[in-house]
């Protein structure tokens, strides 16, 4: 079993080392990056790998350093690194370990004694310390506990339990990038709140960036279970593939996921269902290979960029709007504003989600804080229109203002219905306009980073 | 305190300022006491503090001060007391030794060596000092003695990194020759010789420290594992590689290295022939005994070192062939603990020794398989202060072949110290579980302590030349325990039964030296010392306990048991301690009984079986 999360921090020791041959000793340095694969318990033994950087004084200044560390303080009563590098043209071994007493636990924790091997032979030993003084804060403020990779199938296969009054969503909206044509997937099951049978439909939208936009419905049928993905009379969405045909249109694709999944709603409530509907991605961003054939034309799809995400809830907001932006560079925002139909939340003005994922992390950290702020204040702001909507807040030192265009004759209308049978109407773009400015504070607000997107947002406005 | 030690000397040894060589043996005596442990050493200096004591108040004046004829009034006046007699005794023993050895070294000045000194063969050793403190290795055996070494060198065959780690040093053949005896007795002797099991009566169990082992202080006897105790083993204990075929192969093949052979006559010097015209006359069935010394030169010094290379201890015969392997040996090196990883997947796993150099320092050597081999006093504090002595049987069991010995006094000139020092094997007795065995160590260092003090003593002392002396060690049950963890402390019960035999050992002892012609028999009992004739003898012990009886052991076994059962034996039939993986217990400790003969060979086999068997079988 893959564990929930990871380890990672960084470590400097200071010392010497006396080569074998040699009367004197040397001065070395060693800054280590260390990741665990688990979360690092000091009652047990974390083993991580090691990178980073040695160097000995006229020997060596290595950033080739790759290596192990045994992390067992208490139960094996030993902190072992295992690393090698190469130096002068030869490849070093180091060997050595902390020995953990609780006698003396600063001076045990902190001085590793260690032996140089070259093919196997004894080449020098030494000692490096950890210099508490200059050292601690870094090292401690070093450490993370990244959540360990995960992989996008596993939140691609069905969560439907069976419970009337569900639907349960998996689309894909990708970007040509040769015709900066748009394609929306749609793939859906309705389970009725009446406990009639369920069924599956969807369809499938092509937005050419000078218009008009085609789409062709495909179902309802009878639902019938996939343990993978969707999959119904033809049509399929899984991992890594999605095919089928509706209408006019067909279409056989092969899905490359990059990226850590988003949870754009907090993961707890896409694990525990007690929100009235929770969206994700899989994979943050993903690549898009195949062809699409549609009346008059056919798309070849080389790599085109764009994302999966799944919905499972009660039905439709009764106000939303929805953005997926590739800024590029693997960076990827994600927005969903929602006013929920239930009585009282549908008084209140959007909830807004909004996951900024750039250079590998996720602003704000926490799906919560631009939702609900801290009890309502500093919560990001919404306003749902069309054809432009705005979302904007602040959250620590930085601030984002994003604004969504959604030409008219670009935007495709459809309307939706709930399993209670109510009726929504959802106007969507995959070639929508937008524009991001991040800004960061440092004395005074100052622009961090900039994105226009020029028909290459997915967007979507959806009311009652 | 030196000038008690001058007035305790010079009580007991009736110095009249005559001679010379008493006036050195309070130096000496005070050397060899600083190599003692702190209870020994206090015990000596507070016996010499009460006695001048007594002294004071007697006379009114320190024994130091007194004439030789004071002096003798006050000890008599002390040994007059029954219940005083076994306290002069236990001062009498360091003095003797050191009173043997200045004696020898003014009457008999130690010669310039007249060949070239013996080259030991090549040894990879290290001192502790130049070791890394951080290394790694297949395997690491903790100890460098008669299991320690022949389990290093089938390790280290296999291809296998071995590390040996061995808490004294290495003292080569050259070293010998070139120092008197008892300088080097207190270095080759764990507490300089002065380990005691505490019992009463007490016995004194020296062991070697070394590398080699006890193997460098023993006698170099070579008996084989007798075919009883080898069905015993399998039997009842359940030891698979007691079987006989097997296990006599190993014997050879531990017998070939050692080169043993039985004692040539030449060399064997007039205390064992004396020995053999005893049991010629009682028609006894005796022999030279079967050594470890090809070209004996009969020097006599076998307890501290062979001085001429000739008895094959295992620094000289096997760690050669196991660093030729590739091992590596560690001197001054003691093994503070076994390293254990506990969250190992399949329970607890040896993962290497940490281990304390002579200044304090420390250091570690990682290796999945350790080879317990520090003997059966050592081994299981070692396990217990490595958190792996949790088997309730570990430190019981210990059977350490509980010895006397008898002197006879002959008219011509004996000279015991000139000769093999253990020569002629008297079986007569061995199916009684007695087994008489003529040995004489150099002046003072032989077991049989000289009855009397003050005059008499001297007497004795200068008349030595005329003793023959015999030495009978018995079969015993295991009625001793390993106590403590930082460092052993030995409790013997004497089972009656094996009193019964010791006292039995004394009589058929008197009666060979009578037979020889002995005039007298000195019994070494303080209560009744001396008999003139073997029904005087009969008479005499038939008023004696064992009790009374001088003790010492040269064979600890049996403290890390192997057996089949596991309520019973801390190690299995494989010789892999319980309750942990990748523990090899191979020394005198894993006997499941005791051997009946001197151990060395059965120690070696047995070390030789289970080593294969781990080198075979992984390190699991």
């Amino acid at each position: 079993m893959t564990a929930a999360r990871g380890t990672e921090f960084t470590e400097t020791m200071v010392g010497s080392v006396r080569l074998a041959g040699e009367s004197g000793t040397r001065a070395m340095r060693l800054d280590l990056s260390v990741r665990a694969e688990r979360l690092m318990l000091p009652h047990r033994t974390t083993d991580a790998t090691l990178t980073g950087r040695v160097r000995i004084a006229g020997l060596a200044d290595g950033r080739d350093v790759r290596g192990e560390l045994e992390i067992s303080p208490i139960a094996r009563r030993r902190i072992r690194y295992r690393l090698d590098f190469t130096a002068d043209g030869r490849r070093y071994s180091l060997d050595g370990w902390k020995s953990v007493s609780a006698l003396r636990p600063v001076k045990s924790m902190t001085v590793l004694p260690f032996t140089l091997l070259t093919d196997g032979e004894e080449a020098g030993h030494g000692t490096l310390r950890f210099p508490v003084a200059t050292a601690l804060m870094p090292f401690l403020g070093s450490f993370r506990f990244p959540r360990a990779q995960e992989d996008a199938a596993q939140h691609l296969a069905p969560r439907w339990n069976g419970s009337p009054g569900r639907t349960e969503v998996w689309y894909t909206t990708l970007t040509d990038p040769k015709t900066r044509t748009g394609v929306w997937l749609h793939h859906e099951l309705t389970a009725p709140d009446d406990g009639s049978r369920p069924h599956g439909h969807g369809w499938i939208a092509l937005f050419p960036p000078d218009g008009p936009v085609e789409h062709a419905r495909f179902g309802p049928e009878p639902w019938e279970p996939d343990p993978v993905g969707f999959s119904m009379d033809g049509v399929e969405s899984g991992p890594g593939r999605l095919r089928g045909s509706a209408g006019d249109f067909r279409w056989d694709v092969t899905e490359r996921p990059q990226g850590e999944p988003l949870f754009t709603f907090p993961r707890w409530s896409w694990r525990r269902p007690l929100l009235p509907a929770a969206q994700i991605l899989p994979s943050a961003r993903a690549s898009y290979t195949g062809t699409i054939a549609y009346p008059g034309g056919e798309l070849h799809l080389d790599a085109a960029p764009g994302a999966s995400a799944r919905i499972y809830g009660h039905g439709n907001a009764r106000r939303w709007a929805w953005l997926h932006a590739d800024l590029g560079g693997g960076d990827v925002l994600e927005i969903v504003a929602a006013v929920s139909m239930r009585p009282g939340l549908n008084k209140l003005p959007p909830l807004t989600f909004l996951r900024l994922r750039r250079n590998g992390r996720t602003w704000p950290r926490r799906a919560e804080r631009s939702a609900v702020g801290w009890a309502g204040l500093g919560r990001f702001r919404t306003r749902i229109g069309l054809p432009v909507w705005t979302v904007s807040g602040t959250a620590g030192l930085r601030r984002i203002r994003v604004e969504v265009t959604q030409p008219r004759e670009r935007t495709l209308a459809l309307d939706y219905t709930d399993p209670d049978g109510g009726a929504a109407v959802c106007r969507n773009s995959e070639s929508a306009d937008a524009r991001v400015l991040l800004e960061r504070w440092w004395g005074r607000w100052r622009t961090e980073a900039e994105w226009f997107l020029d028909g290459t947002a997915h967007a979507e406005v959806g009311d009652r | 305190m030196s000038t008690r030690l001058d007035g305790l000397v010079a009580a007991l040894l009736a110095d009249d300022g005559r001679a010379a060589w008493p006036g050195a043996v309070p130096d000496r005596l005070g050397r060899m006491l600083d190599a003692m442990p702190s209870a020994a050493r206090a015990g000596v200096h507070g016996a010499a503090a009460a006695i001048d004591a007594y002294a004071a108040v007697r006379m009114g004046r320190r024994l130091r001060r007194l004439t030789p004829g004071e002096r003798e009034r006050v000890l008599a006046s002390l040994a007059a007391r029954p219940a005083l007699v076994p306290v002069l005794d236990a001062v009498k023993v360091p003095v003797m030794l050191a009173a043997g050895t200045e004696r020898m070294l003014h009457e008999e000045p130690v010669r310039a060596p007249s060949a070239p000194p013996f080259e030991d063969p090549p040894l990879d050793c290290v001192p502790s000092a130049e070791w890394p403190d951080r290394s790694t290795a297949d395997a690491v055996v903790i100890g460098s003695g008669a299991g320690g070494a022949i389990a290093a060198r089938t390790l280290a065959r296999t291809g296998m990194r071995v590390v040996v780690l061995e808490e004294g040093r290495r003292h080569t053949t050259a070293d010998f020759a070139r120092r008197a005896p008892l300088g080097r007795f207190a270095e080759l002797y764990r507490d300089g010789g002065a380990t005691v099991a505490l019992g009463n009566p007490p016995v004194v169990l020296p062991v070697g420290r070394a590398v080699g082992g006890t193997t460098v202080v023993n006698s170099g006897t070579c008996y084989r594992t007798p075919g009883h105790v080898l069905a015993r083993w399998r039997e009842t204990f359940g030891v698979d590689l007691a079987d006989a075929t097997a296990f006599a192969a190993h014997l050879d093949e531990v017998e070939r290295t050692l080169r043993v052979a039985t004692q040539p006559l030449d060399v064997l010097g007039r205390n064992g022939r004396t020995a053999l015209a005893g049991a010629e006359t009682l028609g006894w069935k005796a022999g030279p005994l079967r050594r470890n010394a090809p070209g004996c030169k009969g020097s006599c010094q076998c307890v501290v070192g062979c001085p001429t290379g000739a008895k094959q201890s295992v620094q000289l015969s096997v760690l050669p062939d196991a660093c030729a392997a590739g091992a590596r040996i560690v001197t001054r090196a003691y093994a503070r603990r076994i390293l254990t990883d506990p969250d190992r997947s399949g329970g607890p796993r040896a993962c290497g020794v940490g281990v304390r150099r002579p200044d304090g320092t420390d250091f570690e050597i990682l290796a999945p398989l350790v080879v317990v081999a520090a003997g059966a006093l050592h081994s299981p504090p070692l396990l217990r202060r490595s958190g792996l002595g949790r088997h309730p049987r570990l430190g019981r069991n210990l059977a350490v072949h509980p010895a006397t010995s008898v002197a006879g006094r002959f008219t011509e000139r004996i000279t015991a110290w000139q000769g093999v020092l253990q020569s002629v094997g008297i079986e007569q007795h061995h199916d009684d579980g007695i087994l008489i065995e003529a040995t004489a160590g150099p002046p003072g260092m032989g077991s049989f302590v000289l009855p009397g003090v003050g005059r008499a003593l001297r007497t004795e002392l200068e008349q030595a030349g005329h003793l023959a002396t015999l030495g009978a060690m018995i079969a015993d049950r295991p009625s001793g325990r390993v106590l403590g963890a930082r460092r052993s402390v030995l409790r013997y019960d004497l089972d009656p039964r094996d009193g019964r035999r010791l006292l039995g050992a004394v009589e058929a002892m008197g009666e060979l030296l009578f037979a020889a012609g002995a005039e007298e028999v000195l019994t070494g009992i303080a209560a009744a010392p001396r008999a003139g004739s073997v029904d005087e003898l009969r008479q005499l012990l038939s008023g004696v306990t064992a009790r009374r009886l001088h003790l010492s052991a040269f064979h600890p076994t049996g403290t890390v048991a192997i057996g089949a059962d596991a309520q019973m034996a801390p190690a299995d039939p494989r010789g892999r301690l319980r309750g942990v993986h990748g523990v090899l217990v191979a020394d005198g400790s894993a006997l499941p009984s005791c051997p009946e003969v001197n151990p060395q060979l059965t120690i070696m086999a047995t070390a030789l079986a289970v080593s294969e068997s781990a080198a075979a079988g992984g390190p699991g």
